[in-house]
């Protein structure tokens, strides 16, 4: 087997030499030995160092002589078949030895000195991953600039160079601060929905926490639950741990355990308005009379278990300028200058009952609502409102009207001017009198003529009933206001500087007025009239028919206990407000969010569920 | 008495031996998974026992007290990065850091999603710092899983070459190559010019990561220069021999590339963001109380 063994140098000048020699032998030795068949003068290459020799079939073996192996094809072997014809490269020391072969020829081993790469270290950086990647270093410089720019330094520099506005509940416009919308830790709730975009309207002051007077900017009609320091002097006294946490907060701004904030946390989500729940109100008012002595009111902690009996207001006296409240356990005697038998009214036989029936307005005995209207009148509410009242100043009916609710039986007319009845003007004794002193004073002509029966049965006589209209003949003016006479069928005669005159009216616009009451949610499947107001045996006006506590404990007991087909469960917000004591608190007071107003008595239910 | 000694000193020599063979994650028999687990179960009961008013919220006083707890870990937690580059002995081991680094990290995400008080999620600088803490943590339990699974197979795929030898291997074949093609015509001689021109780290990150080259150009190479184009010694197969060889090299490299990128992946995740996290929790806090 030949070899032709071709040794590449290059002179300093960067020429090559190229030196060709054929060896005809079976194997050639490769060592720094001289006596190799290929000599390498390199120290790092062994005196003997590898051996190729035909290993048949046109394949080379190539095997290491001493202890050390040699790289073939970049890896280190000691034991490698090469052929020629595909080719091998032999890297020992410096030198690179490639073997190839063509077609038929000697096997060539071409020998060329190589310089060390001085790339290589570098070229092994590629392994990395850093280099197909930007450095992280960079990516970290990147998105934490970014952050604090975006979303710590613009808001900030926005908020203290804004022109700042005053709040307007009417105009709420979009906030100066750009990005701080990703300070929000959550939406507002729906009453404050508009609010979203203008952080600064309540976040007025850097680190300061959100303070009252700029809630008050907008909610200034707000009631105060009771003047502040009795509010504070009412508070049972903080836990040790309340109060160091609210001593450090009030330290950093806070304002206090009554600050707005308190109980109106906000960022909570798009939520109502929730009324609060018993213990909010038990929490002071289950043991107020010990811190505050002077309050008029009882303790209360639980409707069913402790709650004072009710204190409805009315004229305890005739003549009485304003109502007083009176205890339902007290003894009861309304003085509203009316004579009024409700037990007569809502009979459903007798005189009542039948007159009714003969009225195409009634066609029945009398039922509650022919005289109590609710607010669901339009013409009633503007009538109201042009007297100077509103709705609300009354409960959920509008007051009694005479003309309207009465005079269907108790008529006032007094005299015929052509085809018209002319009637007395009611409410006031003077346009009476002025109205009688125009009354046709002519005698009265027998109701029926010529059929008169004999006997006693005539006027003045001991059977004598006037089924005609009211003739002028029947009201005189001296007898109108006697207790006989047209006015006295309702009010009480007496007599003012020596003139007839009628006791006052004096019925109190609500009776209830610290609690809240709706009708409509204990409408007619709940219950009916009488079952709490007992007018099927009131014969008197003076009856007060105010149901008290224990008729309301037949169905509403406190918040902890069990819901039944009889019991709900019900929490003191459910007829009293915090901020509008006289008032309860009412979703219609928040008309931003959905399902206010009518619903009061579901979302109560729904709270109460949670 | 001087064997005794001798014995104790061999004894103490023995357990720092032995302790240098313990992994981190079992450093001092889970010492610090202990501890986690301590810290999680405190602040879970916490957070279930103390009566939040309305309702559990980061700015609680439990609420604060939380964070305040996740923004120190997390500050130490990044603080390993330091850490690791002062060579220091003795108590503060860089071994013990990173054992205390992973199970404590692991704590990071009971302590922050309780400081949460499970509100709704929405796009802010706080559910961002949330978020990137959670890529944070993500990313380092996936670099545990790696440094304990991947190096097996990184050191298998070497079969005894080191990274200068699979290059070596690679500029061989191509020398080989060079000259092995020159008989070749035009068309195909284009072909190995591609081939040999391609850099061996051809690819982004993704190809490293999948391990998937489509634009390989000595691929390409051999599939134009299809088995017995021309005789069974001639050129054609020597130079297709060669691709194959080279291909098979590129491939032992490839997958070198893609055991060492599934390695270090995470880090380029887990280091921006972490930075990106003490940026957003800078944020977050001064943005809390700016805003109060």
């Amino acid at each position: 087997m030949a070899f032709l063994i071709r040794t590449i140098d290059f002179t300093s000048s960067g020429r090559e030499i190229v030196r060709d020699r054929t060896v005809d032998q079976s194997e050639v030795t490769i060592g720094r030995a001289s006596e190799n068949d290929i000599h390498l003068p390199d120290l790092a290459v062994e005196q003997h160092h590898v051996r190729l020799k035909d290993a048949g079939g046109g394949v080379l073996g190539a095997e290491a002589i001493g202890g050390l192996g040699f790289d073939i094809d970049g890896r280190t072997e000691k034991n490698a078949e090469i052929d020629p014809n595909i080719g091998a490269e032999i890297s020992l020391g410096s030198s690179r030895l490639a073997i190839s072969r063509d077609a038929d020829g000697p096997v060539q081993i071409v020998i060329k000195q190589v310089e060390k790469d001085e790339g290589a270290s570098d070229a092994l950086q590629g392994f990395a991953l850093a280099s197909a990647l930007p450095s992280k270093r960079s990516m970290a410089w990147v998105l934490s600039l970014a952050i604090l720019v975006l979303l710590l330094t613009v808001p900030i520099f926005t908020h203290l160079t804004r022109d700042p506005v005053e709040n307007d509940p009417e105009n709420i416009g979009e906030g100066q601060v750009l990005f701080d919308a990703s300070w929000s830790s959550g939406e507002l709730s729906m009453g404050h929905h508009d609010l979203e975009d203008n952080c600064e309207a309540c976040h007025v002051t850097p680190f300061v926490s959100v303070q009252d007077e700029t809630c008050l900017t907008c909610h200034e009609e707000l009631g105060d639950h009771a003047a502040m320091p009795r509010l504070k002097d009412g508070m049972p006294a903080l836990s040790q741990g309340d109060a160091i946490q609210w001593s450090i907060a009030e330290t950093l701004g806070k304002e206090g355990p009554l600050g707005c904030v308190s109980c109106h946390s906000e960022h909570e989500g798009p939520v109502k308005l929730e009324a609060s729940d018993e213990q909010f109100c038990s929490d002071c008012h289950n043991e107020l009379d010990a811190r505050l002595t002077d309050v008029s009111f009882g303790n209360a902690s639980d409707f069913g278990k402790k709650h004072p009996q009710f204190r409805p207001q009315f004229y305890t006296a005739h003549f009485d300028e304003e109502p007083k409240r009176v205890s339902l356990d007290d003894t009861v005697v309304e003085r509203s200058g009316l004579i009024f038998p409700h037990d007569t009214h809502v009979s459903e036989n007798g005189g009542v009952a039948r007159m009714a029936i003969s009225l195409d307005q009634y066609g029945a005995p009398l039922e509650c609502g022919d005289c109590h209207s609710e607010w669901s009148d339009e013409a009633l509410i503007v009538k109201v409102a042009e007297d100077g009242g509103r709705p609300s100043q009354y409960g959920d009916f509008a007051p009694v009207e005479m003309e309207p609710a009465c005079e269907a039986c108790h008529s006032l007319v007094f005299d015929r001017a052509g085809p018209n009845f002319r009637s007395l003007r009611h409410g006031d004794v003077d346009d009476l009198m002025a109205d009688l002193a125009t009354m046709n004073r002519g005698p009265s002509r027998p109701r029926v003529e010529g059929r008169n029966r004999p006997g006693q049965f005539a006027r003045g006589g001991r059977y004598y009933s006037n089924f005609g209209r009211p003739m002028s003949a029947y009201i005189a003016i001296n007898r109108a206001l006697e207790p006989t006479g047209v006015c006295g069928e309702c009010h009480i005669p007496t007599s003012t500087g020596g003139r007839r005159d009628l006791i006052p009216v004096n019925l109190p616009d609500r009776f209830l007025m610290q609690g809240h009451f709706t009708h409509e949610a204990h409408g007619d499947d709940v219950a009916e009239c009488t079952d709490c107001h007992a007018t099927d045996t009131s014969s008197e006006a003076t009856d007060l028919l105010i149901p008290d506590l224990d008729s309301c404990r037949d169905c509403h007991q406190g918040e902890s206990a069990m819901k039944t087909e009889e019991i709900l469960p019900s929490s003191c917000a459910m007829c009293h407000g915090y901020h509008t004591p006289t008032m309860p608190w009412r979703p219609e007071d928040h008309p931003d969010q959905p399902g206010g107003g009518m619903d009061n008595v579901a979302a109560i239910l729904s709270s109460l569920r949670r | 008495m001087a064997t005794v000694q001798k014995n104790t000193r061999f004894k103490a020599d023995e357990r720092r031996r032995n302790a240098d063979h313990v992994s981190f994650l079992k450093h001092k028999k889970f010492r610090y998974l202990w501890i986690a687990l301590l810290l999680c179960i405190v602040a879970g009961v916490g957070y279930a026992m103390i009566d939040q008013d309305p309702r559990p919220n980061g700015g609680s006083w439990y609420g604060y007290t939380l964070g305040t707890i996740g923004l120190l870990l997390i500050v130490w937690l990044s603080l390993l990065g330091v850490r690791k580059r002062k060579i220091t002995t003795g108590a503060w081991s860089l071994k013990a850091w990173t054992s205390a680094h992973v199970y404590l990290g692991l704590a990071v995400i009971v302590v922050g999603t309780l400081h949460t008080g499970f509100h709704a999620i929405s796009w802010n600088v706080h559910w961002l710092a949330y978020f990137l803490m959670v890529i944070v943590i993500v990313t380092g339990i996936y670099g545990v899983i790696v440094y304990a699974t991947l190096p097996g197979p990184l050191s298998s795929n070497r079969n005894e070459m080191t990274r200068a030898q699979m290059l070596e291997a690679l500029t061989a074949l191509d020398r080989q190559l060079e000259s092995a093609a020159q008989p070749l015509d035009r068309q195909q001689s284009d072909l190995v010019i591609a081939a040999l021109g391609q850099d061996v780290f051809y690819g982004g990150a993704f190809a490293r990561l999948t391990g998937a080259y489509p634009l390989c150009k000595t691929k390409k190479a051999l599939r134009s220069i299809p088995e017995g184009l021309g005789a069974s010694d001639g050129p054609e197969e020597r130079v297709r021999t060669l691709l194959t060889k080279r291909s098979d090299q590129l491939g032992q490299i490839r997958r070198h590339l893609r055991i060492r990128a599934l390695l270090e992946v995470w880090l380029f995740i887990h280091i921006p963001a972490t930075i990106a996290l003490l940026a957003a929790l800078l944020a977050h806090v001064v943005s809390v109380f700016y805003y109060w």
